[in-house]
């Protein structure tokens, strides 16, 4: 068993440890083990990702690589039965862009947090908790493990908005921590039921003895311990409880009398449990994404984090709310996924547009980007909700960039800040008369984030929208309407983008009287430089090259689309034959 | 003449035979006596004796508890008490609660001030834990009548151990009228109960069976007199009002034992009341009393966590916080044909070691730095990182956030609502789980304000001041369990687990 991702996951806690012990006055060599660790995390995602093998699902392999699987709790609840956690990680093609995208902007946000001044080691701490925690949120493979991940994130996160923060940072930290903990209170209760529902056929196995324990169990001893748990034929006390997800994504898992069983018919106002045990699910991490209309927390927390935390937030932690959906809610409840596919694809499109028309009438640059996240993530639940392997590709193709383009545009909001410590459109005119380089950056930053082909955006755009459309026809998830109102979205980005451009970087250079007396106009830096051409080429790169990443998606998410297709109709016509 | 002459020895052989099984409040009830009798003698020398003393019979009390084998298994001693694993289990944590409680009063300044009482304070420390035990194993609803008093005498005179003190005595006094009203209360429900069964002997089938001839409507009065009784040791609603006006009169470290002992032990005495509700053939003949069990649950669960919202000191922040918690444990209690007996269990374990440590921090905070309000808290935690991040840690884990127990403790105690609302399809325990999952948002909104002025607000320049090390290594002997129930629970559901299974 190799040990690639548990060092992938826990790199950055070791380089915390060593900043622990480290008196607070080293600032220096503080911010050079936050680095150290934050490259070694890279280092290795890239390994990984380089020696991820893209073609192995459709070799009849699981789809998990490098897996990592360990007893943790084992507790037995009298006639319950055992409960089990693992200690499980792995990676498929769908965790895999997520993890390389973690590790590149964990290096990035360090090099951006070189200027922060307060408190450096109780700041690096934190960060270097948070890395860790996010990278094994895009690990975990037992739901237990990836909760405690999920829930880990938040204090970091409400501590360095809450401390290194603007000038609302307490009411944005504290707004952020608790819509995000309502969240995963959502996620929690689900997690519950699912876990007191579903069995491990391997474990059971072992403890019925059909295999000797600590044996892997063939493919027909699972088929045996599975019709024997649908037939009612294994004991209570024998079953084995766990969270295990990809023992939640098979029905057979599930003990007959459940509630979360497809055919126990139970309803609560009149809906089948396990519909409403997804959208509660849905509505967990849809908050994260976030979703209009829970998505009011992020313009807060964006705006007021600093510029590091910032791009750590849009980068990659509204990535989880996206790859919580993909691991966990659309395969583990497919019946949910078909049937609330138009809702779910209608609040994509509706964030769009409302994100974008939002974005329009801001005129605090950070908070017309933060609006931008929220239309651009509303692409990943149109890509997601269409069911095609296009829209499904489209989606993890839209977090990825996304992530790349988002820490850019928030980086450069940085830069501003930095120089004149405010960031108002109306206070700003001709730029790029002082500032050429930085406005290079901003007009590259924005031409991608608005999808400008060649740029990743285009290619994620493009192949969400190509998903929407087939929809209709290929899985008859979502009405073509959609899609045709989603593409007025591109439209307004567009908008927003070029009249930001043009108020704050065209014409003759002036700047509001009252900033100038502090205001140091400088162009880019070697630090700056050093953040931001790498971003620069990484989005073109897979603008360019898009199959550098689709080589490694494409066959998971062909699997995925076939699975959540496959049995979302079976489970669907199973559940609503049991009530009807 | 010698019928009553057999009876007699018949009693006395039974007591005698019986009296092993009360080994440990035997030696409570020894130190007990030992310490008045210590305190009469004016020497300094034997002052400053007695807490080690009672420190010595806590600690005697919890090893022969932990060890076992002081008696054979469920004797039971003449129908008043008996002596299974649940006692033994709770009697551990007794124990252990004593041990805290005076280790936290060798580090309180103002008890160690203070000239005179020295010696009845710590030996109504272990009246208390007597009574605790006592209400752990009574299974005779007499029995349960004078260990609650005994318990409740007890935490009078404790309340008012600071009486120079003005919030000690208005403490005091809404105590003792709380609780000779709700004694009064329970005591009335009992003759119900005794008018209905002819027996006193709740645990017993007699007593059930003749219940179950009797009118629902008079056993749900009768049961929902008797919970008055408990309710007000566990302080849930209604009869929480005691609650905050005591947390705040009290000395800390009886402020933190009031807020686990007695909890613990009104849980385990009405977890054996409730025992035979639980029984699925009788479920519908007490499902009145069920249904205003899960009512007091929900009530108990809003009042605490909504209330909590408002205060602005830390005791009374605290004294809801452990309303709100009571409501959680009542809860628990309601996932019948579960084995919920293992989770509450497990979820008093966690809630000793999460109050004994904030408690501790408040110590510290109000002893050294007069931090009362919590506004005065600002600054404290960048001035002290150490104490600072302890309490954080114990806040989050109240709140219930991994990694800490308190969402093991909480995770579990859901897992048997949901399972037993899949076998019941009972909605009030539905209500009950998304109502408790739910107000863990409210919760933490209360909870992380302390560590809001800890971290994020003003600048403590008084920098003078050092936190002892006997402090911080106690901060730390609280948190670690904390972090050790979390990541490995099973070591302790196990050990619950087999003390719950084989002696019985």
């Amino acid at each position: 068993m190799s040990l690639i991702l548990s060092s992938l996951v826990f790199t950055p806690l070791l380089a915390a440890l060593v900043v622990l012990v480290m008196p607070g006055r080293l600032q220096k060599p503080i911010k050079v083990v936050a680095l150290l660790g934050a490259l070694l995390q890279m280092g290795l995602a890239v390994w990984l990702y380089t020696r991820f093998d893209g073609s192995a699902f459709a070799n009849g392999q699981t789809g998990y690589q490098f897996v990592e699987k360990l007893r943790w709790i084992t507790f037995s609840l009298g006639n319950l039965g055992n409960f089990q956690i693992e200690y499980f990680l792995g990676v498929d093609g769908i965790s895999v862009s997520m993890v390389l995208l973690t590790g590149l902007v964990g290096v990035i946000g360090v090099i951006s947090s070189w200027t922060i001044k307060k408190n450096i080691k109780g700041y690096f701490l934190l960060y270097l908790l948070l890395l860790t925690s996010v990278m094994g949120c895009f690990l975990a493979l037992d739901f237990f493990l990836f909760y405690l991940f999920f829930e880990f994130m938040l204090l970091p996160m409400y501590f360095l908005i809450g401390i290194w923060g603007g000038p609302k940072r307490e009411y944005a930290a504290i707004k952020f921590f608790i819509y995000t903990l309502v969240g995963s209170l959502f996620i929690l209760i689900v997690m519950i039921g699912l876990y007191t529902s579903v069995i491990d056929p391997q474990a059971t196995a072992w403890q019925l003895k059909l295999v000797q324990d600590g044996m892997p169990a063939g493919t027909e001893i699972i088929l045996q311990v599975q019709q024997m748990l649908q037939d009612n034929a294994i004991h209570a006390t024998d079953m084995v409880r766990t969270f295990s997800i990809p023992a939640m994504m098979e029905a057979d898992n599930f003990v007959p009398d459940s509630l979360l069983h497809t055919l126990s018919g139970h309803q609560l106002w009149n809906l089948p449990l396990r519909f409403i045990a997804f959208l509660l699910l849905f509505a967990g991490f849809a908050i994260k994404v976030p979703l209009v209309p829970v998505h009011t927390w992020l313009p807060d927390a964006h705006v007021e984090a600093p510029t590091p935390i910032s791009v750590l937030l849009a980068a990659i932690l509204l990535k989880v709310g996206g790859y919580g959906l993909i691991r966990i809610v659309y395969p583990v409840f497919p019946d949910g996924a078909a049937y609330f596919s138009v809702l779910i694809g209608g609040l994509g499109v509706f964030s769009i547009i409302y994100g974008a028309l939002c974005a329009l009438a801001m005129n605090d640059l950070k908070k017309l980007i933060a609006y931008s996240s929220v239309s651009h993530m509303g692409f990943v639940l149109l890509g997601l909700a269409s069911l095609t392997t296009e829209g499904v590709n489209g989606a993890i193709y839209m977090m990825f960039s996304h992530g790349l383009i988002s820490a850019m545009l928030f980086l450069v909001v940085g830069v501003i800040y930095d120089r004149v410590h405010n960031r108002m459109i109306q206070n700003f005119r001709g730029l790029a008369n002082k500032m050429p380089a930085y406005t290079t950056f901003v007009v590259i930053a924005f031409f991608a984030s608005l999808g400008l082909p060649g740029f990743s955006g285009f290619i994620a755009e493009l192949l969400v929208l190509v998903g929407g459309f087939s929809a209709s026809d290929a899985t008859g998830m979502l009405p073509r309407w959609l899609t045709v109102v989603a593409v007025f979205g591109l439209l307004l980005a567009a908008a927003y983008y070029l009249w930001a451009l043009q108020r704050m970087f065209f014409g003759k250079f002036w700047l509001f009287p009252d900033l100038r007396e502090k205001a140091v106009i400088t162009d880019l830096n070697a630090r700056e430089y050093l953040m931001l051409v790498p971003l620069a080429l990484l989005a073109l790169l897979f603008g360019i090259f898009p199959h550098l990443l689709l080589d490694k998606v494409g066959i998971a998410v062909a699997g995925f689309t076939e699975l959540v297709l496959q049995n979302g109709q079976d489970q669907l016509s199973l559940i609503l034959s049991s009530i009807f | 003449m010698n019928e009553q002459g057999a009876f007699l020895t018949q009693s006395i052989n039974a007591i005698l035979e019986g009296a092993g099984s009360l080994l440990p409040e035997l030696m409570l009830a020894f130190f007990f006596l030992l310490l008045v009798t210590l305190d009469l003698f004016r020497s300094q020398a034997i002052k400053k004796l007695l807490p080690w003393l009672a420190l010595t019979a806590f600690f005697a009390t919890l090893l022969i508890q932990i060890l076992g084998g002081y008696t054979s298994e469920s004797v039971q001693f003449l129908n008043l008490l008996r002596s299974d694993g649940l006692a033994r289990y709770a009697g551990i944590l007794f124990s252990a609660a004593g041990i805290f409680t005076i280790l936290l009063s060798l580090q309180n300044k103002q008890l160690e001030e203070r000239q005179q009482g020295q010696g009845e304070y710590y030996a109504f420390l272990l009246m208390l834990v007597l009574g605790l035990n006592l209400m752990a194993k009574s299974i005779n609803l007499l029995m349960v009548f004078l260990a609650i008093e005994t318990v409740s005498i007890a935490s009078y005179i404790l309340t008012l151990t600071l009486k120079e003190k003005g919030r000690a005595i208005e403490a005091g006094l809404k105590y003792i009228l709380y609780g000779a009203l709700s004694a009064g209360i329970m005591l009335y429900g009992m003759s119900f109960f005794y008018g209905l069964t002819g027996s006193l002997n709740y645990t017993s089938g007699d007593f059930w069976f003749s219940l179950l001839q009797a009118s629902p409507l008079m056993v749900t009065v009768a049961a929902i007199l008797v919970f008055a009784g408990f309710f007000f040791k566990i302080s849930a609603a209604p009869f929480h009002f005691w609650t905050p006006d005591v947390y705040q009169g009290a000395p800390m470290p009886v402020v933190a034992l009031f807020s686990t002992g007695p909890k613990m032990a009104g849980i385990v005495v009405i977890l054996r009341f409730v025992a035979a509700f639980s029984d699925p053939a009788n479920a519908t003949a007490f499902a009145d009393v069920q249904l205003f069990l899960g009512i007091a649950a929900l009530a108990t669960l809003f009042i605490g966590n909504f209330t909590a919202i408002w205060q602005q000191t830390a005791r009374r922040l605290m004294a809801y916080s452990s309303i709100s918690h009571a409501g959680f444990l009542l809860a628990g209690l309601l996932a019948f044909g579960t084995s919920y007996t293992t989770s509450i269990l497990f979820y008093l374990t966690v809630l000793l070691f999460m109050n004994f440590g904030v408690f501790l921090f408040m110590q510290v905070a109000e002893d050294h730095f007069r931090i009362k309000r919590l506004a005065d808290f600002a600054g404290f935690g960048r001035a002290y990182p150490y104490v600072g991040v302890m309490a954080l840690l114990f806040f989050l884990s109240l709140t219930g956030l991994p990694p800490l127990a308190g969402f093991m403790g909480k995770l579990l105690v859901f897992s048997n609502l949901w399972e037993a609302y899949g076998l019941s399809q009972d909605k009030m325990l539905l209500a009950l789980l998304v109502v408790g999952i739910l107000l863990t948002g409210v919760a933490l909104f209360y909870y992380i304000k302390i560590p809001f002025y800890l971290f994020f607000k003003g600048n403590y320049t008084d920098k003078n001041l050092v936190i002892s090390l006997s402090d911080k290594l106690l901060l730390a002997l609280f948190a670690m369990p904390l972090l050790v129930f979390f990541f490995k629970p099973d070591l302790l559901l196990t050990w619950i687990e087999k003390l719950l299974t084989t002696v019985r």
